[in-house]
């Protein structure tokens, strides 16, 4: 009994550490960031990888959620009477929840988890170490880039994501089930505001933000956490609860943007 | 100046714990300008420790380390930048990054911290890869080099800005003997025409006499003897005339006891 | 670093005393290249030189390309102790022409 307290104890603390250590890095590269030498072509770099590399995913994930959304929103709103407001009701859960959410999970499943290993398999190399030794800031020159990439990226892909969901739903209500055009796309832009817009847009910069600094601190850290000496074993636990931990953020945080912006 | 005098490096009273083990106990001893210090011991003697210590990687428990100048356990991160600038360190796994040929990773340090014309940087990059003899696989990755390349260019790299200081974990280990006898020859002439202070921990026997100005040996935490190879090859300490022979542990054991270790968890 | 550039009748000859380094190879470079620039063969006077690194080194290197291919004459004069050591671990004192006094350089013309 009191092992397992123990244990418990032992495992909040190192998790308060782990905290501790994500957002100190969060600080230590926003002031990095203000200094010279000012790393474009890196950060253009990660951009690419984390960016226009997901497009495909991005954009799948896009068009089958914009389609199984309208065929669930047409089928409930026929009972209602209400097929009308097929465009707004796709537009509104996309732009407001769905969008931000679903290329977030998407970013962490493919950059996310590559940034993690990436990191993780330079800190076992010593590559991190070699860096150190050079008196080239690792922090600044590894991690600071991929962060400013995902803060950056992560809303534009949010924008692809609308862009091809509201297709998606347009595609089912419209071609398949032969509403009217006028409707779908005028219900959309008279119901549509900016602050849905904007809510949106806030979302995804603070999920960019939140995925790629827990993917960066998670690999980045590695010799501090359990796993540290576990080599390749190491670096692919690592990289499985960096990928957890950032996708329950994401929406965890959904869910407190949502509560406090209502 | 008087070069036997000068001291690249002063260790003193180093400690280090690792949790509540310790790893080192109270380490002293200095590095001279322009010798080639070849730390030496046992698998888990605290070799790596005390090299992690002298890069700057672990602070210690306890002690000082004082480093051309700069006490590196107390330095400001900017001093300790600064220092870094004038040492090469050639890790033993290599470490070259492995988004990099071979020659991009040479020439970081170059662009990081040096604004030299792009002309100079490529020949000062292939003036070192000449040097360790890997001229020809300059445009090679990482993942396409074998072992020995491997650490023949992490070598060039730890070079390129001419350091004073040079630290060489492991230059010989799971290397053919040929490539393992180019890298001591090679050691040695950087000392003499780059009057560079090396470092070399290693745990290999053959190359630790072909190169050592001096040797310094670890055993058990603690430093155990320190001297030019003559006077190591002299000692009459045990541990050391043990680890110069390679015997093994003791080869005669208390029957009963190694029978009781043997059978500890059986069922009887 | 310190330079003195003169010119004889059929060629200039640099002077190079002290260490030269990363701080002083650009320098050095200008110099060199500055000097190939107005088509005269080049004597580098390295009798007074200390310690010289590879960025040095680098900067004579291309000179010695720039000559060449501008069909010009470049020839390193009484290089000192400690700077020749480091050419020959470059394996750069058979590619330079040495010369031990401008009477064995002005003979080439």
């Amino acid at each position: 009994m009191i092992k397992a307290i123990n244990e418990l104890g032992s495992n909040v603390l190192a998790s308060i550490e782990q905290i501790g250590r994500t957002f100190n890095l969060l600080v230590i590269i926003a002031w990095k960031l203000t200094q010279p030498p000012y790393q474009i072509y890196p950060i253009i770099k990660q951009m690419y990888f984390i960016g226009a590399r997901s497009l495909t995913v991005i954009i799948i994930s896009g068009v089958t959620i914009g389609m199984v959304l309208g065929l669930q929103f047409y089928n409930t709103l026929e009972r209602f009477g209400s097929v009308g407001v097929l465009g707004s009701a796709v537009a509104l859960s996309i732009i407001r929840e769905l969008g931000p959410v679903m290329t977030a999970l998407m970013v962490v499943g493919r950059a996310g988890s590559a940034i993690c290993a990436e990191l993780g398999i330079m800190r076992i190399s010593e590559q991190v170490d070699a860096l150190e030794c050079m008196a080239i800031a690792p922090d600044k020159y590894l991690v600071a880039p991929k962060l400013v990439a995902g803060i950056l990226s992560v809303p534009l892909l949010n924008f692809v994501f609308n862009v091809v969901a509201i297709g998606g739903g347009y595609y089912v209500g419209v071609v398949l089930f032969g509403m009217a055009e006028g409707s779908y796309i005028n219900g959309m832009i008279d119901s549509v505001v900016w602050s849905d817009v904007r809510l949106g847009l806030m979302k995804s910069l603070i999920f960019g933000m939140l995925i790629t600094l827990i993917c960066c601190a998670k690999g980045f850290y590695l010799h501090l956490s359990e796993h540290g000496s576990k080599g390749a074993e190491g670096v692919s636990r690592v990289t499985t609860d960096a990928v957890v931990i950032s996708s329950i953020a994401v929406l965890f945080c959904d869910f407190l943007i949502g509560a406090v912006m209502s | 100046m008087d070069t036997a005098t000068t001291n690249a490096i002063e260790i003193r009273d180093l400690v280090v714990d690792f949790g509540s083990r310790r790893i080192l106990e109270n380490i002293s001893f200095d590095i001279h300008q322009g010798e080639i210090m070849v730390i030496m011991g046992g698998s888990g003697a605290g070799k790596s420790t005390l090299l992690r210590c002298l890069l700057g990687l672990k602070a210690p428990t306890s002690g000082h380390i004082h480093m051309l100048g700069t006490d590196i356990c107390h330095a400001t991160k900017t001093d300790l930048y600064k220092m870094r600038e004038k040492m090469g360190v050639a890790f033993q796994g290599g470490a070259l990054f492995t988004s990099m040929s071979v020659a991009e990773n040479i020439q970081l340090p170059l662009r990081e911290h040096t604004n030299l014309d792009e002309n100079t940087i490529q020949i000062m990059t292939r003036i070192k890869l000449d040097m360790v003899n890997m001229l020809p696989h300059e445009n090679l990755m990482p993942s396409e080099l074998s072992g020995g390349m491997t650490k023949r260019a992490a070598l060039a790299r730890a070079i390129i800005m001419d350091p004073k200081l040079l630290f060489f974990d492991e230059p010989s280990a799971g290397l053919d003997p040929i490539t393992s006898a180019e890298l001591d020859e090679l050691i040695i002439k950087l000392k003499k025409s780059m009057k560079m202070t090396i470092v070399v921990v290693t745990h290999e026997l053959e190359s630790v006499f072909a190169i050592a100005d001096r040797i310094a040996i670890l055993g058990d935490r603690e430093l155990i003897q320190i001297g030019t190879p003559h006077e190591i090859k002299a000692s009459c300490d045990k541990r050391v005339i043990d680890l110069l022979n390679r015997t093994p542990r003791e080869s005669i054991v208390d029957s009963d006891a190694h029978l009781k270790r043997l059978t500890r968890n059986a069922q009887s | 670093m310190k330079s003195n550039i003169r010119s004889e009748n059929d060629f200039d000859v640099l002077e190079l005393s002290g260490e030269i380094d990363l701080h002083y190879s650009p320098e050095l470079r200008e110099l060199i290249l500055g000097s190939l620039k107005g088509g005269k063969a080049l004597l580098i006077d390295m009798s007074d030189v200390g310690y010289i690194d590879s960025s040095a080194i680098a900067s004579l290197v291309e000179g010695f390309q720039t000559a060449k291919s501008t069909n010009l004459e470049y020839g390193l004069l009484s290089i000192s102790h400690p700077a020749l050591q480091v050419l020959t671990l470059t394996r750069l004192d058979q590619v330079f022409s040495l010369y031990d006094n401008v009477e064995q350089f002005q003979s080439q013309f």
